[in-house]
C-alpha cells in the first residue's frame, strides 16, 4: 500500500508538469487551429532563464521564497515575450495560408529554438541551485518532498488563476470569441491579432513555470529537454480534447498517471508505449478527446 | 599558338600546385565523437584532448618532414548511420589516422569504413568487446573492457561491500545494457540474488517509479548503468530524495566531472568502475597541465583521448611516414608511460584494462579501492 501511495505522489507531481506544458499546445489550438510545435522549446528556454536568474540570486544569498518567486516571474515573462515575437515571425505571416505550412514553420521555429539554446548556453547540462529543493515530509515509507508540494500547489494555483482569466475578465472573452470566429469577433471590435498574441503569450508563460519546477526538481535542465515532455504533453493535450482547457489538465494528469504506474507495476521499459496505447485508445472510442464535447463553449 | 600558351600555363599551374603540395606536407588527425545530442560532453571532451595532445606534441618539435598537424573534428552523434558518414567524409578529406569514437555502436560500423581504407582507427572510448575482437588490423583501444570492469564490479560488491543483493538499472544502450546484462549474469554465479533488472529510456528526466521499486526492495547494492553522466546525476539525486540507503555502484560512462556538478551533496559516495590514472605521473601533469587552462577540468576520456593521439603521432615520427602498416609496426613497438595508463598494445589491439573502484569524497574524485593489490586508498 504504501509502494502505491508513493507511486501515486510521483504520478500526481508527473502529471502536474505535463498539464502545465499542455494547457499552451491546447491554448493555441483553439484559437488558431495551430499545433505549436515549438511550444516544448518554451519550456526549455524558461528552465534555462530560471537556472541562470536563480543561481545568481542564491549566490547573493537571497531567501529562498526569492530565488523562487524572482525567478519564476522573470522567466515566464521572458517566454511570454519570446512566443509573442515567434508568433510574429514565424506564424501570423502564414495564418492565412494553408494549415500544412504553418506546422512546418512551427516545426522549423522548434528547431531553430531549440539549436539556439544550444549555441548560446552549450551542450552540457546546466545544474539547478537544488539546495532549495531538499526536505519533506515522511509518512511510514511514503516521501513527500517539499518540492513535490510546491509543484503540485503551484500549478493548482496557475490553473485556478487560468481559469479566472479565461471565463470572467474582458480579455478572456476576447480569447473564447476570437476562438469561435475570428472575422465576427473583429467585426465588432475585438482586435484579434492582439488576443492572438496573448494567448500564445500565457500558454509559454505557463510552460516556462513548468521548466523552472523541472529544472528544480530533477536538478538540472539542458538544451534539448522540451522536445520529449512537449510530446508527451501534446499527447496530453490531444486526448483530453485539443482546444479544451479543462480537458487538457486532465490529459496531462492521466498521462503522468499512466506513465509512473506503468514503470511501476509492469516495466520501466514501456511505460511510454503505455501512455501513448491509452491516448490511441481513448481516440478510438472518443475521437474528439475526453472532454472533446461542447468544445464551443470552453475551448479558448 | 593560343592552345599553345594555354597549354604551357596549365602545366605550370599543375607545377606550382604539385610543388606546393610537396612543401607544405599536413598530417591529417580525425577525431570522431559526438559533438551534439546527450553524449555531447564526452566528445567534445575526446575533440579537447586530441587538440591538447597535438599542441603538447607541436611544442615538443612536432614531427619533421610534417609542416603541420591537422585535426579534423567529426560529430557522430552516437549514431551507427551518422558514424560511417563521417568516416566516410575523414576518408574523403585524406585523414591519415583516427582518434574516435565514444559509443561502441558507432565505433564498430565506422571501423569497419576506416579499415577498408587501411586507416589507422584508436579509441579512447568503446569498451564493448567486439571493438577488437573483429580482428581488424588497424583497430586499437586506449580504455578498458566491459567483461574486465564487469568483473571488478561484482568482486568489489561481494568482498568489500559484502553484498546479498542487488537492483540493476540501465538505459537501453549497446554499452550500459550490455554492462548491465553482464552483471546480471555474474550475480547468479556469484551468489548474489538479483532482486530486478529495469530499464529506463534515453531523454528520461523521471525515474521516480523506478527508484520506489528499488526503495521497496531494499537491496544491498543499487548497480546504475547509465550512458550518460548527466542521466547518472539526475537519478542520484532522486534516489537520495526518495531516501534509498543502498550502495550505489556506477561505472565509466558516468564518471565525469558533470556528475559532481549536477548532483552535488547526493553523489557523495557513489562507487564507480574507471580506468587507474595516477594523478602524479609526469605524463599526466604535462597533459593537465596543458589541458585545464583551455578547456577546464579534464572529462572521463580526455586523458584516453590524448593519449591515443600522442601514441598515434609517436609512431608515425618513429615510423617516418604515414603508410599504415609502418605505422601500425611502429604502434605495437610503443612501450612507455602515458598520461593514463602504461601503454603496451597487445596483439589484438587492447592495452589492457585497469579498472580500480572510485568513489566520490567531499565533492571529489577519489580512488578507493585496488581490486590487483586489494588495497583501500
Amino acid at each position: 500500500m504504501e509502494y502505491f501511495f508513493q507511486q501515486l505522489i510521483n504520478g500526481i507531481t508527473l502529471g502536474s508538469v505535463y498539464a502545465l506544458i499542455a494547457l499552451g499546445y491546447t491554448m493555441v489550438y483553439g484559437i488558431i487551429q495551430l499545433i505549436n510545435f515549438a511550444h516544448g522549446e518554451f519550456f526549455a528556454a524558461g528552465g534555462y532563464v530560471g537556472v541562470i536568474f536563480m543561481s545568481y540570486l542564491v549566490s547573493q544569498g537571497a531567501p529562498a521564497w526569492v530565488c523562487l518567486s524572482g525567478s519564476l516571474i522573470l522567466a515566464m515573462a521572458y517566454c511570454a515575450m519570446l512566443a509573442v515575437a515567434v508568433e510574429k515571425v514565424a506564424y501570423k505571416p502564414l495564418r492565412n495560408s494553408s494549415r500544412l505550412s504553418v506546422l512546418l514553420s512551427a516545426l522549423g521555429m522548434s528547431i531553430f529554438l531549440q539549436n539556439g539554446l544550444m549555441l548560446t548556453q552549450g551542450v552540457y547540462d546546466k545544474a539547478y541551485p537544488t539546495e532549495l529543493a531538499q526536505g519533506g515530509f515522511e509518512m511510514g515509507n511514503v516521501m513527500l518532498s517539499y518540492m513535490q508540494i510546491f509543484i503540485v500547489s503551484l500549478t493548482a494555483f496557475l490553473l485556478v488563476a487560468l481559469n479566472v482569466l479565461v471565463f470572467k475578465t474582458r480579455i478572456g472573452k476576447a480569447m473564447r470569441s476570437t476562438a469561435q470566429d475570428k472575422i465576427m469577433s473583429a467585426l465588432v471590435g475585438i482586435n484579434s491579432n492582439r488576443t492572438i498574441s496573448i494567448t500564445f503569450a500565457i500558454g509559454a508563460a505557463l510552460a516556462a513555470a513548468a521548466g523552472i519546477m523541472v529544472g528544480l526538481y530533477y536538478g538540472s535542465v539542458r538544451y534539448d529537454m522540451g522536445f520529449v515532455p512537449g510530446i508527451k504533453a501534446f499527447a496530453a493535450a490531444v486526448l483530453g480534447g485539443i482546444g479544451n482547457i479543462t480537458g487538457a489538465m486532465i490529459g496531462g494528469f492521466i498521462i503522468g498517471m499512466v506513465e509512473i504506474f506503468a514503470a511501476g507495476y509492469i516495466s520501466g521499459e514501456y511505460k511510454d508505449v503505455f501512455a501513448f496505447v491509452i491516448l490511441i485508445a481513448v481516440l478510438y472510442f472518443r475521437p474528439s478527446g475526453i472532454m472533446g464535447e461542447n468544445v464551443d463553449d470552453t475551448r479558448v | 599558338m593560343k592552345r599553345l600558351f594555354m597549354t604551357a600555363l596549365l602545366s605550370a599551374a599543375l607545377l606550382m600546385l604539385g610543388s606546393g603540395m610537396a612543401f607544405a606536407k599536413t598530417l591529417r588527425v580525425g577525431t570522431m565523437g559526438p559533438l551534439t545530442g546527450p553524449y555531447a560532453a564526452d566528445g567534445n571532451d575526446i575533440k579537447n584532448g586530441v587538440l591538447t595532445a597535438v599542441e603538447v606534441f607541436k611544442a615538443n618539435g612536432g614531427i619533421p618532414g610534417f609542416d603541420e598537424i591537422e585535426v579534423l573534428p567529426q560529430d557522430t552523434a552516437c549514431e551507427p548511420r551518422q558514424a560511417v558518414a563521417t568516416a566516410n567524409k575523414l576518408i574523403n578529406e585524406g585523414v591519415n589516422g583516427v582518434v574516435g569514437s565514444y559509443c561502441s555502436s558507432a565505433t564498430l560500423p565506422a571501423s569497419e569504413v576506416l579499415d577498408e581504407e587501411s586507416i589507422i582507427m584508436i579509441t579512447p572510448a568503446s569498451t564493448n568487446e567486439k571493438v577488437t575482437s573483429r580482428g581488424l588490423p588497424y583497430m586499437f583501444r586506449m580504455c578498458g573492457r566491459d567483461d574486465d570492469q564487469g568483473a571488478i564490479a561484482i568482486k568489489f560488491m561481494k568482498d568489500k561491500l559484502d553484498a546479498k543483493s542487488v537492483y540493476i538499472v540501465d538505459d537501453k544502450t549497446a554499452y550500459s545494457q550490455g554492462l548491465a546484462d553482464g552483471i546480471e549474469k555474474m550475480s547468479a554465479s556469484a551468489g548474489i540474488k538479483v532482486l530486478g533488472h529495469e530499464h529506463v529510456n534515453q531523454g528520461d528526466k523521471d525515474f521516480s517509479a523506478i527508484l520506489t521499486k528499488v526503495k521497496t526492495d531494499k537491496p544491498d547494492v543499487f548497480y546504475m548503468s547509465m550512458q550518460n553522466s548527466a542521466t547518472g546525476a539526475l537519478m542520484l539525486i532522486q534516489a537520495k530524495r526518495m531516501g534509498i540507503t543502498a550502495a550505489i555502484l556506477a561505472q565509466d560512462a558516468v564518471y565525469h566531472p558533470q556528475l559532481i556538478e549536477i548532483a552535488k551533496e547526493a553523489a557523495e559516495n557513489v562507487y564507480l568502475t574507471f580506468g587507474f590514472i595516477d594523478d602524479n605521473a609526469p605524463a599526466y601533469k604535462e597533459f593537465y597541465s596543458a589541458y585545464q587552462p583551455k578547456f577546464g577540468s579534464p572529462g572521463a576520456y580526455s586523458g584516453y583521448a590524448y593519449d591515443s593521439a600522442i601514441a598515434y603521432l609517436k609512431a608515425v615520427k618513429a615510423a617516418g611516414s604515414t603508410d599504415p602498416a609502418k605505422v601500425k609496426a611502429e604502434l605495437m613497438k610503443l612501450d612507455y608511460d602515458g598520461a593514463t595508463k602504461h601503454i603496451k598494445f597487445k596483439a589484438n589491439g587492447d592495452s589492457g584494462s585497469n579498472y580500480i573502484i572510485r568513489t566520490v569524497k567531499n565533492g571529489k574524485f577519489r580512488n578507493y579501492w585496488n581490486p590487483a593489490t586489494d588495497e583501500l586508498y
